[in-house]
């Protein structure tokens, strides 16, 4: 029952159990034959239902219960007898497309690895059309199932097996007869070279055995391309650590034995995969972090012959394959000093007769990456004038002329002059070998946009030259929009025709913003177009919208021209009252009401009656006026449809009771939903993120500031920081409770981030004396207009902030003043004795840096008499005398006795502060 | 440098979807690279589903296009190559490489090595070329020599295998899939030492080379006093040669008689294996004088085993083979045309067939036709708006024959009669359709001194060819018989004749000249 049974789970793929095959054939790999549960294998027939089911929608297919069998059900029928070989290619094939969906993580990658390998192992010694699947599906599922590394057990099986295939030694009767060996062989080097591409570096030790593959024997191109992307790979490699080739190109064949796989150099490179074509363009040095590496003479010997090698034997390769060889040795060595790129020159005027689209690209790939070292000016010019010639020969398909005319427009010039990564045509590229490249009106619309902007951009650059020709490029384009004008006014022609004629003009105003003469007549043709066609309305407002205003401004003037001198209305009108709203604008309000009102008696149905609206509402944004006020007026009385009345009164009130930059912010663009029954619905809501308040986050910070204590009321100094810039600002407090009169609210008018603020006064009048917290709420306009507010965190009122000084009593009476406060304190006051803590300072810093402006009476260093004013009518008083090292008694009386806890508490506070 | 995935979309217009996949591939090893190489930028490839809905779209097939959608016609939605961004579940996939081809749409998503925001130029990407590559191998692979559904059908269930010959792993090896078909039925065979690549066996049999030389001849012609006529010959030499040996030598030399056009443009196959400056440097856009180089062509190669084509050419010759004359004028409800041809004296009046269509666009059915014809014969398909002059094999001795009539028009029937958005108003032309066998117009030819085979191999006696047009030849060089067909043939290909009373749409060079 060997093989023929299926796994019952993924995770019952034991990797213990060893078996025995058959005489002599032990393998410590067969995982999962040993606990396999008996089950007979699909039919062709299920096989083919079910293969189409997932093919049909993968994702739907995984979603169902019996999906996750699909991966295990593959891998033990490809060792059922009862299927056949073309059914179980057919298996293989859905692996190979399918590896990352049937085994998604890296453990049962793992697994169908290793199982792939053992049905590879148990298939009889005759012709099999499986044997190159299998290879391919294990190296596919390692790679996607991402379990290829040096833990991974089948990497390091499936590894020296490949390496063993693709050298053509005897791998054993089980590969199959001599026969398949240089297939095999061949398909063991695309394996490896895939798992090189995903892994660089994996194969870099064994750079000097390939090497010595491919001097021995073939097959050529597998070999080259492998050998190319190993040393690709490992120059890359080796110029981003700045060491040498270290003699890997002449490396013996060590890793092919039964000793370990090397993953040393893999490891290196493992940060990233390398790319293996040159960002473009590239001859700049250290664009890549690629240092300039200088191989030892003898290194450099050895390269030149690894690439001379793989050049001279080029031509055995398929045309892609040759290309895709350039790409790659092209790549590698462009960090390399000395005389290597002249490798490639014997290749190129092989290369630049044909015309072959990969060949001819990758010419221009090595164009990029060595310019004047490979190509002097004549090669350049020769090269500029085949790709001329390829961009449009007629033995060559479309997709290839357009591909190439990218080319001409991105040609890697030796010395380019304009802004890189703008297409532009090269200097070389004149209008004598542009004359067939022009557009022509038989061409397709895409080729057409292609070649137009070839010709846009040689109108562009030669506005003086042309003069005096009998046809100037100028002309023809000109002529060649009025073709495409014409074609777009045709009634019933497809909707691809204007559209076409659009792009071309948009395409025309970008490049050539700047000249009258083309955009003049361009402008009039569009006008003619709107007058043929008024149903294209669409296409001219996004064309409005995105061209720039050489030709835009003009041209709404036109079109405002066009629809209201209309005579009359006709079928067209929505698309009239349409245009109109977008230009009107561009033209006189007086004539534009004058259209409205004659219009308005013609707006019979809903949809019209919107369009008019639409126009009124652009008008309200850009103008206003009495003349609207009473169109406005006029149609809320006389619209036949109820929310047309409607909107036409919401407009009258916003233009009776906005300003008009207000107007402008309400009216603008809404992030509201329209999809709406109503439309005024939906325009309401607009208006209401417009019009509303709206509640945003804080703008600004408010913090206290420390404030000297004068006057009779106490005074907060509040510092603002602006986080963004806001207009008008209003900010509002309020005490809870009624310990304070109700506060004044201060008005800023402009706040900057940017610009330095002055301080704010708040004027305190406490009903008690005693600390509290301020709500503070601001109100002010953003810059876009929108009123905002927002809550500010609450500013906290301390005792202290409450603290008035005594009027100053007359010099040599202070103490005699004092006491007479101390006096009448009691008995209606109270008496007490805190400990007030010095901490470090000593009391003369306490009392100068907290109680300076009370004094009263001094006797510095030991003793101080303090009167505070408490408004609105209590006072306070201290006598500090006989301070400690620690701490100083203080005596307190005051007339209010709600007041001696807080000060209790204060004194105790101050050496904290 | 590889794909990450393909597809072949039958494009069926009025159904519900707008067409079908035949068939998807998909590289999940590529995919793995884009993913780390693309980082945020990477969008996956989507199922076939999405795909088709996006891509049909993308491609304006769904004809769909009552109303103006923002996405699709905005004018700055401009595509100047057959490379698309798809909108896919809210991403946009990028690059698709894509294109349609009878009916069928070639799609494949080529990798790119970085990320893919900002896009880099096209020209940067290996893929890009790549990818059209595989996708032209494909269509050739599907459509050479096929002529219905049953034969494309079974060429579809082939792909499979052949990509998997062709492109196992997403890097695409071979674009001639007829070669990795053959390499499946060569597999058994064992392979020598350095066999290219592009040639899976050796031939074994009699040696025999076939060179067939096609030319096509296009034209504009205007009968205008300010714009030039144009005309061009484009050709194509197709070589099949079965010889002996692993990597035989073959030089064919293309020679033009003494006033021959010399040949411009040359486009030569990848197995050339070195060209002349000249032939090099022999464009089309230089102007042609006395001191032109007008061969002999030589083009060294060593042949693969199939039918390939040598190399491409262009030619200006001095004059027209075929001069048109088209008048039609509108009179009240009639249109009256008058239609002139002149044969050139030079040119081989010996003809497989030979016509000329006068289409009529954007009108109704013809409801009444009066004519005369010095030649030939008319054929009148009313409901399609065509006449078909059918002028045969010979033009008279005079060389020149007319055609002169009133047709009227009936009512335009709703999309029977065919549009046009170049045939506006008057503007109309008559297109020739003509075909000289033995011939070309250049004078371009290849005869038994024009081959040379340098071949390992036994020297092989065959008996006479079994076609009796077939020369053969024994040069003195030569150890063994060479048998060698040559075949040549004139075909006409966008002949137009404007209408000279009405404008027409014009090339810049006919302007310039």
């Amino acid at each position: 029952m060997v093989g023929t049974g299926r796994p019952l789970a993924a995770g019952k793929l034991s990797a213990s159990s060893p078996c025995v095959l058959g005489p002599g054939l032990y393998t410590p790999f067969r995982r999962d034959v040993t606990c396999l549960l008996t089950m007979g294998p699909l039919n062709r027939e299920a096989w083919a239902r079910r293969l189409a089911a997932f093919r049909a929608s993968p994702s739907t297919f995984m979603a169902r219960a019996e999906s996750e069998d699909l991966g295990l059900d593959l891998l033990s029928d490809l060792r059922s007898d009862k299927l056949s070989e073309q059914t179980k290619v057919s298996l293989l094939a859905l692996s190979l497309e399918y590896s990352d969906k049937l085994w998604p993580d890296a453990p049962a990658a793992e697994a169908a690895v290793t199982s792939l390998l053992d049905t590879l192992i148990l298939l009889p010694p005759r012709p099999s059309a499986l044997r190159r699947p299998l290879l391919l599906a294990a190296t596919t599922a390692l790679v996607a199932g991402g379990a290829l590394g040096p833990t991974s057990e089948a990497s390091c099986r499936l590894l020296p097996l490949l390496l063993r295939l693709a050298s053509g030694q005897d791998v054993g009767r089980a590969f199959g007869p001599t026969a398949e060996q240089h297939p095999l062989q061949a398909t063991a080097c695309e394996c490896l070279r895939e798992l090189e591409s995903c892994k660089p570096g994996l194969l870099g030790s064994s750079l000097g055995l390939l090497r010595s593959l491919l001097g021995q024997m073939g097959p050529v191109q597998p070999l080259s391309l492998l050998l190319a992307l190993v040393l690709h790979n490992t120059l890359v490699a080796q110029s981003r650590s700045g060491v040498g080739l270290q003699g890997l190109l002449v490396a013996g064949a060590s890793s092919t034995g039964g000793s370990r796989w090397d993953w040393t150099l893999a490891e290196e490179g493992d940060a990233h995969l390398q790319p293996q074509a040159p960002s473009w363009p590239t001859a700049e040095e250290g664009e890549c972090g690629l240092s300039i590496l200088e191989p030892s003479p003898e290194e450099a010997r050895e390269l030149r012959a690894a690439v001379a090698q793989l050049l001279d034997t080029s031509y055995l390769l398929t045309p892609v394959a040759q290309a895709h060889l350039l790409w790659l040795l092209g790549w590698a060595m462009r960090g390399l000093r000395g005389q290597l790129p002249m490798l490639f020159k014997p290749q190129l005027v092989r290369l630049l007769g044909t015309a072959q689209l990969t060949l001819l690209h990758s010419v221009l790939a090595l164009k990029a990456t060595f310019g004047e070292a490979l190509f002097t000016t004549q090669d350049e010019a020769l090269l500029l004038r085949r790709l001329t010639l390829a961009a449009q020969h007629p033995a060559l398909p479309s997709p290839t002329h357009l591909f190439y005319l990218h080319c001409l427009l991105s040609f890697p010039e030796n010395c380019p002059l304009g802004p890189e990564g703008e297409e532009a045509a090269p200097l070389l590229l004149g209008p004598q070998l542009c004359r067939g490249l022009m557009p022509s009106l038989l061409h397709d619309p895409m080729a057409l946009l292609a070649h137009l902007h070839l010709l846009c951009l040689l109108c562009a650059e030669d506005e003086e030259e042309d003069k005096g020709q009998a046809q100037s490029p100028r002309q023809f384009l000109v002529e060649l929009l009025t073709g495409l004008l014409q074609r777009a006014a045709l009634g019933d022609g497809p909707r691809a025709l204007a559209t076409l004629c659009f792009q071309a003009t948009y395409l025309t105003a970008s490049c050539l913003a700047g000249q009258p003469a083309i955009l003049t007549p361009l402008i009039h043709g569009l006008a003619q177009l709107y007058q043929a066609r008024p149903s294209l309305v669409p296409h001219f407002v996004d064309l409005l919208d995105r061209v720039g205003p050489e030709l835009g401004e003009p041209l709404r003037k036109v079109l405002w021209q066009e629809v209201v001198t209309r005579p009359g209305p006709g079928e067209a009108l929505g698309w009239h009252l349409q245009m109109l709203a977008e230009v009107a604008e561009g033209g006189a309000q007086s004539a534009t009401l004058s259209f409205l009102q004659a219009t308005a008696p013609h707006c019979t149905d809903w949809g019209l009656q919107q369009a008019l609206l639409q126009v009124c509402r652009a008008l309200l944004q850009t103008s206003g006026g009495d003349g609207l006020a009473d169109l406005l007026q006029m149609l809320a009385r006389q619209l036949e449809d109820p929310d047309g009345r409607d909107h036409a009164r919401l407009y009258y009130m916003l233009l009776a009771h906005l300003a008009s930059p207000k107007l402008g912010v309400a009216l603008g663009p809404s992030l509201a939903a329209p999809a709406l029954a109503s439309s005024l619905v939906a325009e309401n809501q607009g208006f209401a993120t417009t019009l509303m308040v709206q509640e945003t986050p804080a703008p600004i910070q408010l913090s206290v500031g420390r404030q000297k204590a004068r006057g009779p009321l106490p005074v907060l100094r509040l510092q603002v920081e602006a986080l963004e810039a806001v207009y008008s600002m209003e900010l509002r407090f309020c005490v809870k409770g009624q310990l304070y009169e109700p506060l004044e609210a201060i008005h800023i008018p402009c706040l900057c981030p940017d610009r330095p603020t002055h301080p704010l006064y708040l004027t305190l009048k406490p009903r008690r004396p005693a600390p509290t917290q301020l709500q503070v709420q601001a109100l002010y306009t953003t810059t876009t207009g929108l009123t905002c507010h927002a809550h500010l965190p609450p500013l906290s009122v301390n005792f202290a902030d409450l603290f008035l000084p005594f009027p100053q009593s007359p010099k040599g009476s202070e103490l005699s003043f004092f006491e007479e406060l101390w006096d009448s304190c009691l008995p209606k006051g109270v008496e007490s004795r805190v400990w007030c803590p010095l901490g470090s300072q000593g009391l003369e810093t306490l009392v100068s840096q907290h109680l300076e402006p009370f004094v009263v009476v001094a006797q510095p260093p030991t003793s101080y008499h303090i009167a505070v004013h408490l408004p609105p009518h209590s006072m306070l008083l201290l006598r500090l005398e006989a301070a400690q090292a620690d701490g100083v008694p203080v005596a307190i009386r005051t007339d209010d006795w709600a007041v001696l806890p807080m000060a209790g508490d204060y004194l105790r506070g101050l050496a904290a502060c | 440098m590889a794909q990450r995935a393909v597809w072949l979309i039958r494009h069926e217009p009025g159904t519900s979807f707008g067409g079908t996949v035949r068939f998807s591939r998909r590289y999940p090893t590529v995919e793995k690279r884009a993913k780390v190489f693309n980082g945020s930028s990477y969008v996956p490839v989507p199922e076939d589903g999405p795909f088709l809905k996006a891509l049909l779209s993308e491609l304006r097939l769904l004809g769909d296009d009552k109303d103006f959608v923002e996405s699709r016609d905005s004018c700055s939605h401009i595509n100047k190559t057959s490379v698309y961004g798809l909108l896919v579940g809210g991403e946009e996939l990028w690059p698709v490489v894509a294109f349609l081809r009878n009916d069928m749409i070639h799609a494949s998503v080529p990798l790119v090595e970085q990320t893919l925001s900002p896009r880099p130029p096209l020209i940067s990407i290996s893929g890009i070329s790549q990818g059209l590559e595989l996708l032209f191998g494909i269509q050739d692979f599907l459509y050479s020599g096929q002529k219905n559904d049953t034969e494309l059908n079974a060429k579809l269930s082939q792909l499979p295998d052949l990509l998997l010959q062709a492109c196992p792993l997403g890097t695409l090896l071979d674009a001639n899939l007829q070669n990795s078909l053959d390499s499946i039925n060569f597999a058994s065979v064992t392979q020598p030492q350095k066999q290219p690549a592009w040639k899976v066996g050796t031939y074994k049999g009699k040696p025999q080379i076939s060179i067939s030389i096609t030319e096509k001849v296009k034209s504009m012609q205007y009968g205008k006093q300010d714009i030039a006529d144009t005309w061009q010959v484009v050709g194509t030499v197709t070589c099949k040669c079965d010889l002996e040996g692993i990597m035989p030598n073959v030089t064919i030399s293309l020679n033009l008689p003494t006033n021959g056009s010399p040949l411009q443009d040359i486009l030569v196959h990848p197995c050339v294996t070195s060209l002349d400056s000249a032939i090099l440097t022999s464009s089309s856009i230089d102007t042609v004088d006395d001191s032109a180089f007008s061969g002999p062509y030589k083009f060294p190669f060593t042949p693969p085993l199939e039918s390939f084509n040598l190399c491409y050419y262009t030619s200006q010759v001095p004059v027209p083979p075929i001069l048109g004359f088209y008048q039609m004028k509108e009179e009240e409800v009639q249109l009256k045309i008058t239609v002139n041809l002149k044969l050139h004296e030079s040119v081989k009046n010996n003809f497989e067939f030979c016509e000329a269509h006068i289409p009529f666009y954007n009108r109704g059915p013809i409801t009444h036709l009066e004519y005369k014809v010095s030649f030939g014969q008319l054929e009148v398909f009313r409901e399609k708006s065509l006449l078909v002059w059918i002028i045969g094999q010979k033009f008279p001795k005079s060389m020149e024959i007319s055609f002169s009539g009133t047709i009227t028009f009936g009512a335009k029937g709703h999309n029977k009669q065919p549009f046009d958005h170049i045939c506006i108003g008057n503007t109309a032309y008559v297109k020739l359709h003509f075909r000289i066998s033995d011939y070309t117009l250049t004078g371009c030819y290849a005869d038994q001194h024009s081959v040379q085979v340098f071949a390992s191999g036994k020297p092989k006696i065959s008996a006479q060819p079994a076609v009796a047009r077939k020369k053969h030849l024994i040069p003195k060089h030569w150890s063994y018989r060479q048998f060698l067909a040559t075949y040549r043939k004139l075909i006409s290909s966008d002949y137009y004749i404007w209408n000279s009373k009405a404008p027409a749409p014009v090339t810049f060079a006919s302007l310039l000249s």
